[in-house]
């Protein structure tokens, strides 16, 4: 498929977050994992070692901590604008852990697709839009008839 | 044939007795191909499609939930420090009150365990709706002073109105806290909880915090919109020439600056309008009658200062700082 039949959107933010002050749009995390499973000991390390100090870093980020039997531990982030996302996060060291969060603590929760432009600007022009009589003279719209008035005497 | 068939009941006879006579038997195997499977994962899948989506559910009856870690979280996140009471009655509602305890009644309990001791938060409410309208109005008197008054009662209610409050609500994450005896939470339901949270902010920490806290999160909104976005004015020409007689102008006179591509599909008219053989404004139009309306809003937002080009709104210093900073300026 090409890019343009892909879902795309325009670079924003949610509420025009940061104009005013800046709201971290992460609201919550919840870590699934299991207590033996071969496959969450990176969590198990995370949460052993990490998530108490990430817990007072980001006191704006409420972390659940669910131990319970699953093969595929899972990272479940919900954002302020009500979505959801979930990454399984299995054989993930602690530290692949902590920077996978840190990615979604700075995440605004928007849909990842195509973003069509890398700027955005609410005002597109300050001078004013474009348009075909932009820095014409004034002079233009006058019209002289001495070409047809010499065309008349010489030629009666 | 008739053999098999009485095998068939032997068989199911022997089994009924089975059950019924040994209860400690919990399972008789067989091993023939479920055909009843398909039919029953099928009779399930339309089921669903029949019933839809299940209605959803808050996200305070799902797993992970705890309220005060989430109000914590609330404060934080809105770099606000609120009185915690204040705050939890903000969020209480008095359609949640009555339909928990309505629901307490059905289940049984006697009327002393009923009756809920919450306040709710009606009077938090009215004092947060009324702080944010008299902010609202005089900021924006002080801002744009040319703007009659019809201008700024238009903005105030673009920003009010429960729409756009809801808005700004549910991506605040009110919607999750707030105690309501509907899911999704409606809109005035919405609206009342989020007016209370301005006045229990009011109420702890006095009105310049408050008046930051719509500054960021209400008026930012009008962001990119343009005056008659939010004010509609059906007849310009008409507002214009009553604005200019205040100002004692004379009338403005339209008249046809330039024009391009007449005779094709897409004519382009530039209307000035004139006033004392001055130009005050031009503005395009597909018909003649289309770019004098134009120029007409186009000399409107001139006059009020609400131009493309203004100033942006001051987002850094509060309004009460900016106003006495003035004061200094004009001693």
């Amino acid at each position: 498929m090409t890019s343009r039949g892909t879902p795309s959107r325009f670079l924003k933010s949610v509420l025009q977050n940061g104009v005013g002050r800046y709201v971290c749009q992460l609201k919550r995390l919840t870590f699934v994992f299991s207590h033996d499973a071969l496959t969450s000991r990176g969590v198990r390390d995370f949460i052993e070692e990490k998530v108490v100090d990430f817990a007072k870093q980001n006191p704006s980020v409420v972390v659940y901590v669910t131990p319970q039997r699953c093969d595929v531990p899972k990272l479940t982030a919900e954002y302020l604008n009500g979505n959801m996302k979930e990454e399984a996060i299995n054989c993930k060291t602690a530290d692949e852990i902590m920077e996978l969060v840190k990615k979604m603590v700075n995440q605004s929760g928007l849909d990842i697709i195509r973003i069509r432009k890398s700027y955005h600007t609410d005002s597109p022009s300050i001078q004013g839009q474009w348009h075909p009589f932009i820095n014409k003279p004034t002079s233009l719209t006058l019209k002289s008839f001495e070409k047809i008035n010499q065309g008349m005497e010489a030629n009666p | 044939m008739a053999s098999g068939l009485l095998g068939c009941r032997v068989l199911s006879a022997f089994r009924l007795l089975s059950v019924s006579l040994y209860r400690s038997v919990l399972f008789t195997q067989n091993r023939d191909k479920k055909r009843w499977l398909r039919p029953y994962l099928r009779q399930l899948e339309r089921k669903r499609l029949l019933e839809g989506p299940p209605p959803p559910t808050p996200r305070s009856q799902q797993p992970n939930w705890d309220y005060e870690a989430e109000i914590q979280a609330f404060c934080v996140r809105l770099h606000e420090t609120f009185t915690m009471d204040l705050l939890k009655t903000a969020f209480v509602n008095a359609c949640y009150i009555k339909s928990e305890e309505t629901r307490r009644q059905n289940l049984g309990l006697d009327k002393q365990a009923v009756a809920l001791n919450l306040k709710n938060n009606q009077e938090l409410s009215d004092i947060g709706a009324s702080f944010a309208h008299t902010y609202l109005t005089n900021c924006f008197k002080d801002a744009y002073p040319e703007m009659p008054l019809e201008g700024v009662t238009a903005i105030i209610a673009f920003l009010t109105n429960p729409e756009l409050i809801c808005h700004v609500a549910r991506n605040l994450g009110f919607e999750d806290l707030t105690l309501s005896s509907e899911f999704p939470v409606p809109q005035n339901v919405l609206q009342c909880t989020f007016n209370a949270v301005l006045g229990a902010l009011l109420q702890s920490k006095g009105p310049q915090r408050t008046e930051i806290f719509i500054r960021d999160f209400l008026i930012t909104q009008l962001i990119g919109k343009d005056l008659f976005d939010v004010w509609t004015v059906v007849n310009p020409m008409g507002l214009l020439v009553d604005e200019l007689a205040k100002r004692n102008i004379s009338a403005p006179e339209p008249r046809l600056t330039r024009q391009s591509g007449v005779s094709t599909v897409m004519p382009l008219y530039f209307v000035g309008l004139y006033c004392d053989k001055k130009l005050l404004a031009e503005g395009p139009g597909e018909t003649m009658l289309a770019a004098e309306e134009e120029v007409a809003r186009v000399a409107l937002r001139k006059l009020y200062g609400y131009t493309d080009n203004r100033r942006p709104w001051d987002y850094f210093t509060p309004r009460q700082e900016l106003r006495t900073v003035k004061a200094v300026n004009n001693n």
